[in-house]
């Protein structure tokens, strides 16, 4: 029995990894801009469908390409409508951003039909790992590998540079860095450029694993708000151990009572948010109090 | 493409303004006004389309409603010499649906509506097709109830039932062995393919030896592929839906399980094996057509062609499904020259299609659609993103034994009221 569970611990740490992924972006932007964007899992489709269009034309550099696409159609939506809804209620911002992902969803079907979009891992990451009773395929583990760079990386940025500095604080109090004379609009965009761009990441990488459809933001939009409100809302770190967790609870949950793995996410959540409303790693945010 | 389609939605404001006309034309015929009366009948006739427009389902739909739309198109766009047109409503869920075909009904005026994507909305769909007494020529839900213990004598059902689908099936099946693992959606087609087969299973003295049902929309199936891996059966029977299966199938083959374990399911679509890709498709399935057959009739090539021609791709089995449920419910109008209720189920359980040595038409004991059913299995070797598809055989093989395949109605559950 411990063999099976070690497989399904490590097919869950992969899933967790891309939850980890989708939700972080989603976590950064309602941390800073106090938006819930119900589109975030359109940018991840984003992600997915640039990269395939891209890979056409440029062979294997679409996978960079794809993301900072998504980031700039991202920051091309703050300006344009985001931005208006920074004073409005956050029943506004909850309506225009379910509107906007179910425009993105619409047009992704226009352009390229409901038909999935065939899609495959690059050939030097076909092939299976087998340590023990554990298997994990080598794009998995490339996967997942990845994520953890780009993890390591965002923190890095968000610690130890003056950008990454004038976002932890715009977080907190945004109103005092505008007096201290940083241009909070531009910050701003480049926030929800970055979430996006992050979600486009996450789309990339699930594009050889997941259908390429244009209802695939489905699949992403709900394990990202649980795994966000598992970590605690704008917490990074809250978000990387919950998204893990999230994974692993699926996986196990597959092996013993397969038909409620999906149901299985939102009762964790239930259970932890009994013991801690705020979350696993959440605080006490003034502005959203 | 959908926003073709959406222009020819009717709104619910212009539904209404059509309705109060249409009621004040109907109003005033009786007083003897034969000009309001010639407008009356040069007023389009509608039929309703209830067909998902998002969703995991969309791929399929998409080509059932090209279908359908095409086999107006041939027919300049008229029944009984009448302008006609297509009033297309979505399927969010079954309630929805629920709800969308009484607008389709009420307020856009449809004499009759197509549709029922899923089975779990076209069950809910022949309910209310009964209650508001309107034919419903159901083109792709394949639940065995449909024509078994919910039918009505409103709703016709093209799809072959999935316990039919099964007993022609399973022979093929058993040729990979006795030892199943079943991984099914958790809803009704799902559970219907889970509890048929397992019955024919336990009557041919095989075993399960795993048994999972999948929530819908899943988007791993790593831990799934793991638990078959572990127990080692002889073939998989999927029960997946549309693009679960092409999901499943994809990272099938990225865990290197592709070629290792055969893959058997009913009732798939081509589109959720064209979605997977050359690389990764792989496979046993029944279908309903294909457009390379070699066998298909001279109509049904001509439909191809056709349909290569308006689309610039091959039509998808789906398609041909959502033509032949329209050719059949336009030629039933045509033939009885009416748009009222009773006249148009006559014409429909009087209508028949195909050739000679592959008939189809609606059987009265339960308005189920009798035709052959094709046994496909991917290629070793696909020439192109198109072509996946090799025909293994024909079930059954003799169209008199049609009416035995299909069982009889009444056992079935079905009392037509």
């Amino acid at each position: 029995m411990l063999d099976v569970i070690l497989s399904q611990v490590a097919a869950g740490l992969v899933l967790g990894s891309l939850y980890v992924l989708i939700a972080i972006g989603l976590s950064i932007i309602f941390g800073l801009l106090g938006i819930v964007n119900f589109a975030h899992g359109n940018f991840f489709a984003l992600g997915a469908y640039f990269a395939l269009t891209l890979f056409q034309h440029f062979g294997w550099p679409a996978v960079i390409l794809a993301p900072i696409l998504v980031g700039l159609v991202g920051m091309g939506v703050e300006r344009l409508l985001i931005r208006q809804l920074y004073d409005k209620e956050p029943l506004i911002s909850l309506i225009v951003t379910f509107a906007l992902a179910l425009m993105i969803e619409a047009l992704l079907q226009l352009i390229y039909g409901g038909i999935g979009q065939p899609f495959s891992q690059p050939p030097m990451f076909s092939g299976i790992y087998l340590w023990g009773p554990v298997l994990i395929t080598r794009y998995r583990l490339a996967v997942f590998v990845t994520t953890v760079v780009l993890l390591v990386a965002l923190w890095a940025f968000m610690q130890f540079t003056p950008f990454g500095r004038i976002l932890r604080a715009g977080s907190r109090d945004p109103e005092m860095v505008g007096l201290l004379g940083i241009r909070l609009p531009r910050v701003l965009t480049a926030v929800f450029g970055l979430g996006c761009g992050i979600a486009g990441i996450a789309g990339v990488l699930a594009a050889p694993l997941w259908m390429v459809i244009p209802s695939m933001s489905q699949g992403a939009i709900m394990p990202a708000f649980v795994v966000v409100t598992i970590g605690g809302l704008g917490s990074f770190a809250g978000a990387v151990i919950a998204g893990l967790m999230v994974g692993v609870v699926t996986a196990l949950t597959i092996q013993f009572e397969p038909s409620a793995a999906n149901a299985m996410m939102y009762v964790f959540m239930a259970v932890v948010l009994l013991l801690r409303p705020r979350g696993l790693l959440g605080e006490r945010w003034e502005r959203f109090e | 493409m959908l926003v073709r389609r959406q222009a020819r939605l009717v709104t619910r404001r212009q539904a209404l303004l059509g309705a109060a006309a249409l009621g004040g034309a109907g109003a005033a015929a009786p007083l003897g006004m034969p000009t309001i009366a010639n407008a009356a009948a040069a007023e389009p006739i509608k039929i309703g389309l209830l067909l998902a427009k998002t969703g995991g389902i969309a791929a399929q739909t998409e080509y059932l409603a090209n279908g359908t739309y095409l086999a107006l198109e041939e027919r300049g766009n008229k029944i009984m010499g009448r302008p006609a047109e297509l009033v297309w409503y979505d399927e969010p869920s079954p309630q929805g649906s629920q709800q969308n075909m009484q607008k389709l009904v009420q307020e856009a005026k449809v004499c009759a509506v197509l549709g029922g994507s899923l089975s779990s909305n076209g069950l809910a769909e022949e309910a209310t097709a009964a209650e508001l007494k309107i034919p419903f020529v159901c083109n792709n839900a394949a639940a065995t109830d449909m024509t078994g213990k919910n039918c009505n004598r409103y709703t016709f059902r093209l799809n072959t039932p999935v316990s039919v689908q099964a007993e022609m099936f399973a022979p093929y099946i058993m040729d990979y062995g006795k030892k199943w693992y079943f991984i099914t959606s958790s809803y009704a087609f799902g559970q219907d393919i889970a509890k048929s087969f397992k019955e024919l299973l336990a009557k041919a003295g095989g075993s399960v030896v795993g048994d999972d049902s999948v929530p819908l929309n899943t988007p791993d199936y790593s831990s799934f592929i793991l638990k078959i891996r572990q127990a080692k059966p002889d073939v998989i029977l999927g029960g997946l839906t549309s693009g679960d299966l092409s999901t499943f199938l994809k990272q099938w083959n990225e865990i290197g399980m592709r070629g290792k374990i055969p893959i058997c399911e009913i009732a798939i679509g081509d589109t959720d094996i064209w979605s997977v890709g050359t690389e990764a498709a792989t496979g046993l399935f029944t279908a309903l057509w294909w457009y390379d057959n070699p066998a298909d009739p001279p109509e049904e090539k001509a439909f191809a062609a056709d349909y290569l021609k308006k689309y610039g791709k091959p039509a998808a089995d789906k398609a041909w499904m959502g033509w032949i449920a329209a050719k059949s419910l336009f030629e039933s109008i045509d033939a009885v020259k009416s748009t009222e209720t009773e006249a148009i189920i006559k014409g429909l359980e009087a209508w028949k299609g195909g050739t000679a040595s592959s008939p189809y038409y609606w059987r009265k004991g339960d308005h189920q659609m009798l035709l052959k059913n094709l046994v496909v299995q991917v290629k070793d070797k696909i020439p192109d993103k198109w072509n996946y598809f090799d025909v293994k055989g024909t079930v059954p093989k003799d169209a008199s034994e049609l009416d035995k395949v299909f069982g009889d109605p009444v056992a079935a559950g079905c009392h037509m009221t």
